[in-house]
Order: structure tokens, then sequence, then C-alpha cells
């Protein structure tokens, strides 16, 4: 299943998936009873595709409220002799590492998966942090897949790892596996739950005691466990040249069709011959397969490590040098080979490849020590400079008329306005300029109180949308009431989890299965955390919605309005916007830049097919010329 | 073979990308798909990188694909430089402005972004929105790009694989808006013959 065992003819078992899906279909087949997971770019489709797939309803699948919840979730389930999974993505892990750090010291019985994807580049994240690092911090075993065929077996293989060492073990994948699709093989048998008893013991008690004699226990397990590894089928040295490459996860792969390309060979094992190198690939990255890694640093005298984030196998490469006196020598991201941030394209690892192989011109320098190469990316061809396309709030988005209202309603006055994770992030953009921080999920709140007491002078707004306030965001609410700060939270309400693509949460009334729950009310829970003035408002009856804004404004105290519109994506457009005889004043396009308004010949233009009718442009003309009609 | 999809957020460049992995699939060979999902989904720049043959990765490096389909023409233009020398282009002549360019901080320069694309001999332009539009969806856009690329012989996979790949990978309900939206696509490439241009 890995990718040197991939049969030239596709069978037909075979399904062209995501990796995302290959590892929630691994799940499945490995028998997982329950997963639970918060949303969040580049693992929500995991969870998604195991609800989709859930047809019978025997796994219990849920979004959690957050991912510290989702872990603590799956825990239980696994103390209880179930399969269990709980999935994230890296900066969720930071949410959930309160649990993470304890329950690699309990343990587990039936087997718990932790799935975290990593986000290289960042593309649609706030770090470059790295779970394998992670993993290490909380000694928990790592996967790291390079390619969907990998995930799907290591979601397979997690589990009985998990119950073997009694563990639960992360999979890391990264946003090139997640969102990489290929032919998976699926004729793995789906594996029976196993029972579930919760039997009494001291071992899921946490206290000082136990800590010590389990991290005692855990660091001998650390051991075994990297035997294993060196062992692996998801670990391999390949080749025997005196020269070394090392690659992690998804590196591997690309590295595979860099040596292809450079050597111009039909296949791997003929780039691998024409290459003269050993090539060691790691997917079980942690506790180290130390035995591997003797095995390489004996056999290559100098070592190039390609990994996208930290330096992980680098390290610990180093670590097995120097604690063995082992004389390779180690290029990477520590030695300034590599460079520390971005993601590691095939260009790139093509081009350090082709440094690393390059002879030394015969020179004194040549003896010298070897000098870093510079850390930038590469050059790009140049090219002409087309228009940046950034990602903007939709057309028809119910946040930009909320920010448009708070805008309105504070022109003239010193604000500040602190803001949060989600698609109102993107309220930072021109023309609306509306985010003046961002932090993590929730810390819009928070951070609003901080400025108000350094700022008092200032008026301070924070905007979050439903989902994380749920998520993160009613402690800053409850934080605020209790030290009696003097901010104004606005609550974007637009009835989903929009940026991650409309996933449910607890003000929805449904779960990810369909059920109909209970549904909370953001306005009762404002209450209850002690804000004395909660409102709703229309965002698009912008003279209510700036009224409401500057009633907030007003009051003494904490302040809370629910601007509550449903995101355009859940519901198709009766309404388009047209524009007539325009004057060509262009305030629409200055004030609220909505993608569909376009200029063409001096005057205003609507794109029918991007116009969702939400008449915010009509609103601003002041001249009539832009109504709003029914659609055809 | 490589080949990349590019487009903005929401008109559809993974469904493209689905529709050609499935039908490499169907046709027996191998495949692996590279997708842009996350912020840029909303209304920023997106591609699918489609690949096919014995590749272990799934991003087309530079100056690597074999074919572009562009969505959008400021897309095509952006994403010219990875195609191989000698590779082809099928353009949508649909124009998507960014929001920076209303506002006046950027120009949508329409003429030289086709006359850059048009410099490589193996680039055609097409209408697709216009010819979605006047089938009832500009959604289907995608569809008519793909009609016309297999049309003039860019693609390797054979009809049936493609159309049984279509059917799998859209609902039913639009089954009849996409044939249609495959065939004018087809149509205005052959009408086209040898014109590096289709007329809408």
């Amino acid at each position: 299943m890995t990718l040197q065992n991939i049969s030239f003819m596709e069978k037909p078992s075979k399904q062209i998936l995501l990796g995302n899906e290959a590892i929630a279909l691994g799940a499945i087949a490995a028998g997982a009873r329950l997963v639970a997971g918060y949303p969040g770019t580049p693992s929500t489709e995991v969870l998604q595709t195991v609800a989709a797939r859930n047809t019978d309803g025997a796994i219990h699948v849920e979004w959690s409220t957050n991912e510290k919840a989702a872990l603590e979730v799956a825990a239980g389930a696994a103390w209880s002799g179930a399969r269990a999974m709980a999935v994230m993505k890296q900066v969720g892990l930071n949410v959930a590492a309160d649990p993470l750090m304890s329950l690699v010291y309990l343990g587990v019985r039936g087997g718990l998966v932790i799935v975290v994807a990593d986000d290289p580049g960042p593309i649609s994240s706030q770090t470059e942090q790295d779970t394998r690092f992670f993993a290490a911090f909380a000694n928990a075993p790592a996967l790291d897949p390079s390619c969907p065929e990998e995930a799907y077996a290591m979601a397979l293989q997690a589990f009985d790892l998990s119950e073997r060492y009694g563990l639960p073990v992360i999979l890391r994948p990264t946003t090139k596996v997640c969102h990489a699709s290929a032919a998976v093989d699926l004729s793995a048998e789906r594996r029976p739950f196993a029972p579930g008893r919760f039997e009494r013991s001291a071992r899921w008690v946490i206290f000082p005691p136990l800590s010590y004699r389990r991290h005692g226990e855990i660091k001998a397990q650390q051991a075994q466990i990297g035997e294993e590894f060196s062992v692996s089928e998801f670990n391999r040295l390949e080749g025997d040249g005196p020269l070394g490459i090392a690659a992690g996860g998804v590196t591997y792969a690309i590295l595979r069709d860099a040596l292809m390309a450079r050597s111009g060979a039909a296949d791997w094992p003929a780039a691998l011959a024409a290459s003269a190198l050993s090539v060691l690939k790691v997917g079980a990255v942690f506790p180290p397969p130390k035995a591997l890694y003797r095995r390489f640093l004996s056999r290559a005298r100098r070592v190039l490590v390609l990994e996208e984030l930290a330096p992980v196998i680098e390290e610990q490469l180093l670590a097995l040098k120097g604690a063995e006196n082992l004389t390779a020598v180690v290029a990477g991201k520590l030695s300034g080979f590599v460079a520390p941030n971005g993601e590691l394209l095939l260009e790139q690892v093509a081009r350090y490849a082709e440094t690393f192989l390059s002879p030394p011109p015969v020179t004194a320098a040549a003896t010298a020590p070897e000098p870093p190469v510079a850390v930038t990316a590469p050059e790009p061809e140049p090219a002409p400079v087309w228009p940046r396309r950034s990602p903007v709030l939709c057309a028809g988005c119910p946040h930009r008329a909320s920010f448009y209202a708070v805008k309105k309603a504070t022109r003239g006055q010193r604000a500040v306005f602190c803001g949060d994770i989600g698609c109102y992030t993107l309220g930072n953009a021109a023309p609306l300029d509306m985010t003046d921080t961002c932090l993590c999920m929730g810390a819009g709140l928070t951070v609003a109180q901080g400025v108000k007491t350094a700022d008092p002078q200032a008026l301070v707004f924070a905007f979050i949308g439903d989902g994380t306030f749920f998520a993160s965001g009613m402690t800053g609410l409850l934080n605020a009431a209790h030290n009696r700060a003097d901010i104004n939270i606005m609550i974007l309400d637009n009835s989903t989890t929009a940026m991650t693509g409309h996933q449910s949460h607890p003000g929805l009334g449904r779960t990810v299965m369909g059920e109909e729950t209970v549904k909370i009310d953001a306005a009762a829970v404002a209450r209850a955390l002690g804000a004395g003035f909660v409102e709703r408002a229309d965002p698009f009856d912008l003279p209510a919605a700036m009224d409401a804004a500057r009633r907030a404004a007003s009051h003494p105290g904490l302040s809370v309005v629910i601007f509550t519109a449903p995101c355009s994506g859940l519901f198709r457009p009766t309404q388009l916007c047209r524009a007539e005889k325009c004057s060509g004043c262009m305030l629409c396009v200055r004030e609220i830049g909505c993608p569909a308004l376009r200029i063409a010949a001096g005057v205003v233009e609507v794109n029918a097919a991007l116009c969702h009718g939400c008449g915010l442009c009509a609103r601003v003309c002041p001249s009539g010329r832009l109504r709003l009609e029914a659609r055809a | 073979m490589d080949i990349l999809i590019a487009g903005v957020g929401g008109q559809g460049t993974i469904l493209v990308s689905k529709i050609l992995a499935g039908a490499a699939l169907l046709a027996g060979g191998r495949v692996r798909t590279g997708e842009t999902i996350g912020m840029s989904q909303r209304g920023g720049c997106v591609v699918s990188h489609v690949r096919t043959g014995p590749v272990s990765s799934p991003y087309i490096p530079p100056g690597g694909a074999d074919l572009l389909l562009a969505l959008e023409l400021c897309e095509g233009a952006r994403h010219l430089p990875r195609l191989k020398t000698g590779g082809a282009a099928v353009v949508s002549t649909a124009r998507l402005e960014p929001v920076t360019a209303a506002l006046g901080q950027e120009a949508y320069e329409e003429k030289a972004m086709r006359a850059y694309i048009a410099a490589r001999p193996r680039a055609r332009f097409i209408p697709a929105g216009e010819t979605a539009r006047a089938l009832g969806s500009e959604k289907a856009a995608n569809i008519v790009l793909l009609g016309a690329a297999f049309a003039w012989g860019l693609l390797t996979m054979d009809e049936e694989s493609l159309l049984a790949s279509l059917a799998q990978n859209t609902p039913p309900a639009f089954a009849a808006l996409n044939r249609a939206a495959w065939r004018a696509g087809a149509e205005a490439a052959r009408n086209a013959a040898d014109d590096r241009e289709v007329t809408g």
C-alpha cells in the first residue's frame, strides 16, 4: 500500500480519494466507533467523510464545540474499550494540548488516533508549527504519510499501534496529502466494533505518583516503538550510495519525482540506481527509528535532510550522530542549507538535491566547511505582473453589511476593531478595513478587553462569528462581564461555520449526522454570561444595524449585538441588483467592495452571475440608480 | 500528462479535476491530483493539478504542465508560465475582476492578458461563460471548457470515460445541463476549426 507497491494497473476496488477521505475510510475499516473533531483547513474533510459514509449511523460522529472537547470525548470512548478518533488542524491541537499532555500519561485501552493536519506554507493557517514536535513533546507516537494511499494504510495501522502500546497515536498528514487525491485500494474488510465497557481502575485517574511511574514507562516504551519503526513498512532505506537524502512525509514523494526528472529515468528504481544515493524515507517518525537511522548514517558520509516545517528528522539524526560519535555530515534546516519556512515544492526539492549532489569544485575551498546556501525561495521566471486576487467576502455576505454598519456608526470616532478567526477575518481587506487585530480562535473578545484597559479613550469593538463564539468565545465574554470591561462584542451570526464549508455548531439545532438537537441561542448565552446589553439586528437593515451599533457603543459597560442574517452560501438568491443610468460616483465600489460590482466605461455594472441580491449596494447608492429586482 | 486547471474560487476547478481523474482511472491509467481547498475558495486564485502516469507527487512544477485549462482570463495569464514550452492552453474569456481592480488599485488589462496568452502557439480562447449562460447557468462554464478541450484533441482520456466520470461526479439533477454544456463546448471547438478564437 506504500508508494513502492502501487500496481501499474488500477484495480476496480480502487477509488479516487483525497488524503483526508482516505484517512476517514481507513478509520472506518479499522472499526472506529467514535469520531469527534473540530473543522479547520486542511483537516475538515476527514470527519465530513466519516459522516457521509456512516450510512447506517453505527459510528458516533460529532463536530465537537472545540478540539479540546473532541479529544476528551474520544479519550472517554477509548478508555471504555472502543476505537476512537479525534480530528483537528495543527493550531487546533494547541486548544487540545491540555488533554493531550495528560492523556499520554494515562494511556488508552481502545485504539485512539488523533489526526492533526499540518499546513506548510502556511496556506490557510496562523502558524507553521509542526505537530511532529508536539508529538515528541507529548510522548505520543507519530505517523506522517507521503501520499493518500499511505494515509489510508497508516489510519488502519495507527489503531493497532495505539492498542498494542496503550498510547494515543498521532497521524499527521500535511496539506499536500490532505488535499491531494490518488486511487486508493479499499479492499480491507471492516473490523467489527470492540464491545465498549468502562472498567473502573486507578489508571484512569491522574495523580502525581502515577505520573511519575508512567513517565518512566512511557520512555521505556519509546525505545521499543522506535525498534518497531525501524522495520515499519512506512520507513525505508533505499539505494546504497555514499551520499544520502532523508525525506519525511510528502517530501519523499516529491523527492522521487525530482530525482526521476534529474536522471531522466522512466521509474523510481531506475532513478535511484542512476543517482548513486542512499534515500531514507521516514513516515513513522516518532519515536525515531534509531536502528534504521544508524544504518543510514553509516552508509552515507554526507546527508541532506528534506522535510517541511520543523527540522524534526534532522534533529533526530544529529542527536544519534552525537550520542554515537558517527561521522556523517548532516545538511538541512539547522545547517542553513534548507529554508526554515514555507513549502518544499518540487522545484525547491530539485534545487536542493542538485546543489547537494553537484560535485564540489576542486579547489582549496572544497575542503572548507560547506557554505550555507541562501535560504530564500528560488527566483520565479520573469512574467508580467497581473492583478493580485486575494480572497474576499462573497457577494451577498452578511458580514460585509455588519462591518459596514459598524464602520458608518463609528465614523469620526477613534475605534479599534478586534477580529477573530473565520470568513470575517476577510473584513480586513480594502475598502472595509475593519480588522485591526487577529490572534487565534476567540481572542478578539479578550484582546479587546486588554486594549480597552490600556487605551480607555478608544471605542473598542470585538467581532466574532457564531461558530467561533461557541467554540472559544464564551469564556472571553464571561471574562468581560466579570471584570467590568467596557467593550462592544459584535457576534456575526450567519447560522453556519462558513469558512470551513458549512459545518454544524451548537447554535444550529442539528448535528453533523442531521439529527435534531437543542438549539442554543447566542443571545441567551450572552445574557447568562453577564452581558447587560444584548440586542439582535439585521445587518441588511442598514439604519437599524447602525443604530444597534451606536447604542451598544454608548451603553456603559459590556454590550453585545448579534447581527443575524444567513450566509449567502446557504440559500439561492431570489433577487439581484441592477445598475441603471449609473452616475459613476463609485461610492458603492469605494464603500463596500462587493466582488459583483465592476466598473465598465466609467460606470458601475453588476455581475449577475455573482450578485446574491443582498441589496447593500442599493442602500449605499446616493442616487437610487442601483435597484434590487426579482430574478428571472 | 500534467494538466493544470486554474480559476477563481467558486468557478469549479475542483470538479474539473475530479472529472479528469475519474476518467483517467476508468480508462485504466494512474492518476494523482492536488487541489486548492481553504480560504482561497472565497474568490481567490485556485488551481487544481491532475497528473497521469508514473508520478509520486501531486503538484506540477512551474513550466511542467502539458495543458492549462483556465476558467478565467486573468488566471489563464497568471498561470501560463506553468506551461511547458510547446504546451497547450484553453482559456475562457470570462473576466472576473478582483475587488482591487474596481477600487482602482490595480488594472485589469484584458488586451495585455489576451496578447500574452496568444503568444503561445497552442493557446486557444473560448467564451465558456457566455456559452454556459446561454444554456441557463454560468456555473456550467467549466464543463463547456472541458468539452472544448476534448474536441480539440487535448485530453488523453476517451470520451466514454470522460462522460461516465462527468455523470459520476455531478448530481443527477444537473445531468442534462452538463451534457448540453459538454456538447456546446465541443461544438464551439469543432466549428472554430483552426481558428485560435471561438467567437461568442
